[in-house]
């Protein structure tokens, strides 16, 4: 018998269908705990709203990325071409006025910027890419990608006890309920 | 909404707009377009610069009065045609979202194949005089060719540098093949938009509906879609921008596109929403659909001010004197006011009040919004059809003499607003009349309910 203790991840429960899932994400929801997740074959339609995701800070990070590119564009191109080495083309003018040329970058700099802070921002605010992940312990769980419907609660929720939690989602439908210990020793 | 709408809560017969209830507005605006439309015709077809003789005082009234007429239907046009793109570009995209707005978009677009009681004066030379400055190019050739020569001939031997340009555009611009095109317009746009709507309501009280007509309409939106393309394009090219026959622009087409489907848009998004407030469709549109909408609203005007720039870009960039002509009217004196009002006012304003997605599920705000484009869509095709005036009527009535630029045509604003609110009328007159002839949405669509309780 093995001495180690090992970390308790939390409860994990299955849910017959989607429409099951949905309706004991609302009750989690409902029921105050913050530290839960769905876990679902397919993107079900509204879920976000009946967990009660908020709002996704990484707008505000797109924002101040494509601010970046714009003004990275605006720097790049007005020194370039008009402070370091002013080209004559078609008579245009080489000063501020020359500002037209210079949209084309300013947008494909703000657009490229924007895409990068998304891609980036989101891979952060996922915690990705990681290589592994405590429900992976569960036998069960494996069905998840096929059709499997679950919600997790984790043990660092504060409102999570070992009795109370474990009736609470047999009550809201869930079956297999099981308790899933982190597998790092 | 706020409960998941089913199939009860669909009235079979559909919802109905009673025409009673828009009589009065209805009455209204007939009598105003029937007398401002009758009368609108009589002086436009008046001679009034008549054979060898001097022009009457009529005259420049009469000039400056086409480019209102010009102006305000092509205005509403464009909202037609844009109504045209929405319908057939829903059934062609196999789309659900939008079924309970399908019909208004249709009620929007069937204005169309009116439009063409308002577009009429251009097909008499009276008024073709005064916009289209080529039509009287080639009949000056044939006059100083002696009379014997058929157009083309006759353009060639003139000798003039212009008409040069005239005779290699002849393949397209041609008296008899813009007045084919003419007709085509209408004939073909009218005949797509008014089998799609035809097909649509037939749905509406079909005891036995199916799919079959959801995917007739789907095959016949494979070709009106390209009809739609053709005609905002060529329509937007015989019309305003043959005003000067040396400009041209690849981008044109593409930039009275973007305008069209950003103000049907903006009509849509008042009509469903004013229908909501006085308690029509609020089973099956909701603040999923307006929010839809916003976003096609805040698209469409990034759009128009992509396509806006690229023209201005690729004229400013390569500078050839043909493609200038344009920006040297529009970029100078007063109608620069205007030029750098629209960057600011169709797009930056636009664009940051539309950003935000909670904005685009207001109906308050939507209504202000929708009514801001629409009056900035206004100033747009001034701007792309009015500065030809003053140059255009000047030359007109000066040929042969010594040409004082910028005639200063009295009260030309007052007539602009004439023209307005007379075709204006007309419009919202075919509009509450499509309204009121049909179901508020196709109550029997197989995919009502998937849009019911859209979720984006």
């Amino acid at each position: 018998m093995s001495t180690t203790v090992k970390r308790v991840y939390g409860y994990l429960a299955e849910f017959e269908s989607a429409s099951a899932l949905y309706k004991a994400a609302e009750k989690v929801r409902d029921a105050g705990f913050q530290k839960w997740d769905c876990f679902t074959p397919y993107p079900v339609h509204g879920l976000d709203h009946a967990m009660g995701v908020k709002r996704s800070i990484l707008p505000y990070f797109v924002f101040f990325g494509g601010l970046t590119g714009f003004l990275t564009a605006i720097t790049l191109a007005y020194t370039t071409q008009v402070v370091i080495y002013p080209t004559v083309v078609q008579a245009k003018p080489a000063n501020i006025f020359t500002v037209p040329a210079f949209f084309p970058i300013m947008f494909e700099l703000t657009v490229l910027f924007s895409g990068f802070t998304t891609l980036f921002g989101l891979l952060a605010l996922c915690q990705l890419p990681r290589l592994n992940h405590p429900l992976f312990a569960s036998k069960q769980f494996h069905r998840v990608t096929d059709d499997g419907f679950f919600i997790a609660v984790e043990a660092r929720d504060p409102k999570f006890s070992a009795e109370s939690t474990k009736s609470f989602l047999d009550e809201i439908g869930g079956g297999n309920i099981e308790l899933v210990e982190d597998d790092n020793k | 909404m706020g409960h998941h709408v089913t199939s009860k809560d669909i009235p079979a017969a559909g919802e109905h707009l009673d025409r009673s209830k828009v009589g009065g507005i209805m009455r209204i605006c007939l009598i105003i377009t029937v007398l401002g439309t009758v009368a609108s015709f009589a002086f436009l077809l008046i001679d009034t610069t008549p054979e060898g003789e001097e022009a009457t005082a009529l005259a420049p009234w009469q000039g400056s009065f086409a480019y209102s007429w010009l102006w305000a239907m092509f205005y509403f046009l464009t909202i037609a045609m844009g109504g045209c793109f929405w319908t057939v570009l829903h059934n062609v995209s196999n789309s659900g979202w939008g079924t309970s707005v399908r019909r208004t978009m249709e009620n929007v677009g069937f204005v169309f194949p009116f439009m063409i009681v308002f577009a009429i004066p251009l097909l008499f030379p009276q008024v073709q005089q005064w916009l289209y400055e080529w039509m009287t190019a080639h009949k000056a050739a044939v006059v100083s060719a002696g009379g014997e020569m058929g157009v083309k001939d006759a353009l060639h031997h003139t000798g003039d540098p212009h008409d040069h340009l005239l005779l290699k555009k002849f393949f397209y611009l041609n008296q008899g093949f813009w007045s084919v095109r003419f007709f085509l317009f209408f004939g073909v746009l009218g005949l797509t938009i008014w089998l799609q709507r035809k097909w649509s309501i037939a749905q509406d009280t079909d005891p036995k509906p199916t799919t079959a007509r959801l995917f007739k309409q789907r095959w016949h939106a494979s070709w009106g879609i390209l009809a739609v393309a053709l005609t905002v394009t060529f329509t937007g090219i015989d019309w305003v921008m043959g005003l000067d026959y040396k400009w041209f622009s690849t981008m044109f087409g593409v930039y009275v596109f973007a305008g069209s489907a950003l103000n049907s848009m903006a009509v849509i998004i008042l009509v469903t929403i004013i229908l909501r407030r006085n308690g029509y469709l609020k089973n099956v549109v909701g603040p999923e659909h307006d929010h839809i909408m916003g976003k096609l609203c805040f698209a469409f005007t990034i759009f128009w001010a992509y396509v806006s720039f690229s023209q201005y870009f690729l004229i400013w960039y390569a500078n050839i004197t043909e493609e200038t002509s344009y920006f040297l009217l529009r970029n100078t004196g007063n109608w620069n006011v205007v030029s750098i009002g629209l960057v600011a006012l169709h797009f930056f304003a636009p664009f940051l009040m539309l950003l935000r997605s909670d904005v685009k599920k207001s109906n308050k705000f939507m209504i202000f919004m929708a009514s801001y484009l629409l009056v900035l869509h206004m100033v747009d095709v001034y701007h792309m059809v009015i500065p030809e005036r003053g140059p255009s009527v000047t030359s007109v009535l000066s040929h042969g003499h010594e040409v004082k630029l910028w005639l200063d045509i009295p009260a030309a604003w007052l007539m602009d607003i004439v023209a307005f609110v007379v075709i204006g009328s007309g419009f919202l007159f075919l509009l509450l009349r499509n309204i009121t002839s049909a179901s508020l949405y196709p109550n029997r669509d197989p995919r009502i309910l998937e849009s019911a309780n859209l979720h984006n």
